[in-house]
């Protein structure tokens, strides 16, 4: 249960590392697109349609960011429930909390642009919660093994 | 002790687990919606003016209704026809083909045609000429519809399927007749499984002149102008490319600009411009437009008068992307810089009598759009919502002929929703409160933005069951879609039957 638990939310984190990377894609590609005489309206993107190269990380930003983090991130919580280490269900819900706001911020940010900079920062902090609370699992498994080893000794 | 415990914890979790699953896939299936017919969607919706009035008996409460007063005197939407007696002044055959579309000046898509060209072929008619467009599918394989946008046609040749009709499947066809009462732009486009076959091209534009030309001849050219992406590429009249219009100085060209796409198009020019029409319906004493931008929503259309310069040609940017140079057909114009101002439509041009009397309206209803999670025919999904209700419970606005209806539309999201009713012309009455000052707003798709409010009205004049939903296709898809259905009104169409019937 430990490594499922470290693996999902090792999952989390690499899932933060593709928004960055697939959000820079889709600007880069824009701005490419655009200098080229290209032309971004609500036309062109309520059509849905693939017009420039970039365009798709826009797309995977929107399912990774709204569906596998958040998905992942309750896998977590209950997983959590099965793990024996103590706080691995308060950092699972630290990191499920943290993407909620996340996931919040992302589709209010259209509404106020102001909340991107707090949704690029809290970037940060689901990363380093989720890679935190994988290592966390691992190192006290690493702990538990240990100690059973000197308890077989000792009997 | 520590791991009775945790044993039992763990039972516990599991026995939480397993029901929420069960109590989750219940819900799930509940959600599939199977057959079913537009009489039997969501409740009536409230009339909220507070009046107590005849009408209550239907609008007072919510729940499933069977339709009310479909005991006696039902009438079918098969039945609300034009003059079957009368014969057709203007007639058309109009064939869609699922095929490659072709797309000069860019590459090819797949998607529809509608006799080998898409968009398809203008169809003019005179104010108060009969049409008759018998329609024929021959390739489309959902089957396909045509729905006349904006034209206040008959209920049964309103072309939505499951609704008014069936999908005409392939090698089927229907016909549809209408009197071309009011002049002005207009375009047809299917109204089956729309969000595909709207974006791939089954549509075309529809110009009514008016009975009579007005006095002043000083139109060099009258041209449509309709926008549409095909996979990613803007193009002007289907083509990828700027046009040209020849006019002798001084002389004026009406520009028709149809809004054929899923989001709103800016229009603007470094000359002055006039916005004669919005959605096919004449502005009273428009006047000059300059470093502002005209907005036209998803499904909508602005004739915009443009001056021939003096010397040289002027470029009305139509769309993001296109262009369409008036003046010398041998000179070139720059692509004026987009205005950071918008023109405010409430305030443009000069009052005048609606015609009807506002003040104290039959009905009175709320239409209040909203976004939650939720799961819609099994699909889970951030879901739109209309006076808090996930669809098919969406609301069902009963009106009564002859009843002036007035709706607050309010958008509580944060996307744009251009706002389209079937079968009639809304005036808006007032935005965030405040009155409209200008020449009556009459529209019959309204880009409604978020967190704005708009109070509309209209006079149930054209008895029927109108879809009343968003023209971003998508958001009609994912639940903004409610209907406007006329008391004693029935229909023996449904959706998801036999017949394959998918409106949205």
């Amino acid at each position: 249960m430990r490594k499922i638990y470290s693996a999902i939310a090792w999952t989390v984190a690499a899932g933060v590392a593709v928004q960055a990377a697939a959000i820079a894609f889709g600007v880069g590609g824009m701005v490419h697109f655009v200098q080229e005489g290209g032309v971004v309206d609500k036309a062109l993107i309520e059509s849905r349609q693939l017009a420039y190269t970039g365009e798709l990380g826009f797309w995977i930003h929107a399912i990774v960011g709204a569906g596998v983090i958040p998905l992942a991130a309750v896998a977590l919580l209950i997983v959590a429930f099965f793990v024996r280490v103590p706080r691995a269900r308060l950092w699972a819900a630290i990191v499920l909390g943290l993407i909620m706001a996340q996931v919040t911020l992302g589709f209010a940010l259209r509404d106020i642009p102001y909340l991107g900079l707090i949704h690029g920062t809290n970037a940060l902090a689901v990363l380093g919660a989720a890679a935190f609370a994988a290592v966390r699992v691992r190192q006290s498994s690493r702990a538990t093994r240990q100690e059973a080893k000197s308890d077989a000794v000792a009997a | 002790m520590q791991s009775r415990r945790s044993l039992a914890l763990r039972v516990l979790v599991g026995i939480a687990v397993a029901t929420a699953v069960g109590a989750g896939a219940l819900a799930w299936s509940s959600t599939l919606l199977g057959e079913y017919s537009v009489m039997d969607m969501g409740g009536a919706a409230v009339d909220v003016s507070g009046v107590p009035s005849e009408h209550t008996g239907h609008s007072g409460h919510t729940g499933h209704s069977a339709g009310p007063d479909t005991s006696a005197g039902a009438v079918s939407v098969t039945t609300l026809t034009a003059d079957p007696d009368r014969p057709a002044d203007v007639h058309a055959e109009l064939i869609a083909r699922q095929e490659r579309v072709d797309v000069p000046g860019g590459h090819s898509i797949q998607g529809y045609t509608v006799n080998g060209t898409s968009p398809g072929p203008v169809i003019r008619a005179r104010q108060g000429e009969l049409v008759e467009v018998v329609f024929v599918n021959e390739s489309v394989a959902d089957g396909a519809t045509l729905h006349w946008h904006g034209i206040d046609v008959p209920n049964s040749a309103d072309g939505v399927a499951g609704v008014t009709q069936d999908a005409v499947p392939i090698g089927g066809r229907h016909t549809y007749r209408f009197v071309a009462t009011d002049a002005g732009t207009y375009w047809y486009h299917s109204h089956q499984v729309s969000h595909e076959q709207v974006e791939g091209g089954l549509l075309g534009a529809v110009v009514i002149e008016p009975a009579a030309q007005p006095a002043a001849t000083d139109v060099a050219a009258d041209i449509v102008a309709l926008l549409h992406v095909y996979g990613g590429q803007h193009t002007l009249n289907g083509r990828v490319g700027d046009e040209q219009v020849a006019a002798e100085p001084g002389s004026m060209v009406r520009v028709r600009v149809i809004n054929s796409d899923q989001g709103t198009a800016a229009v603007w020019s470094a000359a002055p411009f006039r916005v004669l029409a919005t959605d096919g319906q004449e502005v009273n004493s428009p006047t000059d437009v300059l470093h502002q931008k005209l907005l036209i929503p998803a499904g909508g259309r602005a004739d915009v008068a443009v001056p021939a310069p003096l010397q040289g040609a002027v470029r009305l940017q139509v769309g993001g992307a296109r262009g369409i140079l008036v003046g010398d057909p041998t000179a070139t114009a720059p692509r004026p810089a987009q205005p950071a101002e918008t023109l405010d439509l409430l305030a443009y041009g000069d009052p005048a009598p609606l015609g009807f009397d506002v003040a104290s309206p039959g009905r009175v209803y709320d239409y209040v759009i909203s976004r939650r999670f939720g799961i819609i025919d099994g699909r889970p999904g951030n879901f739109w919502t209309i006076n808090g209700k996930l669809f098919p419970d969406v609301p069902m606005f009963h009106v009564s002929e002859g009843d002036v209806v007035v709706m607050k539309i309010v958008n509580d999201s944060a996307d744009v929703h251009p706002m389209h009713l079937h079968g009639h012309h809304v005036v808006v009455l007032s935005r965030d409160g405040v009155a409209a000052s200008g020449s009556p707003w009459r529209v019959d798709s309204l880009d409604v933005h978020p967190h704005e409010s708009y109070e509309i009205a209209f006079v149930a004049d054209n008895p029927g069951i109108w879809a009343d939903h968003c023209h971003t296709l998508l958001h009609a898809v994912d639940g903004l879609i409610a209907h406007v259905m006329y008391d004693g009104v029935t229909t023996p169409f449904t959706i998801n039957g036999e017949a394959g019937n998918k409106p949205e």
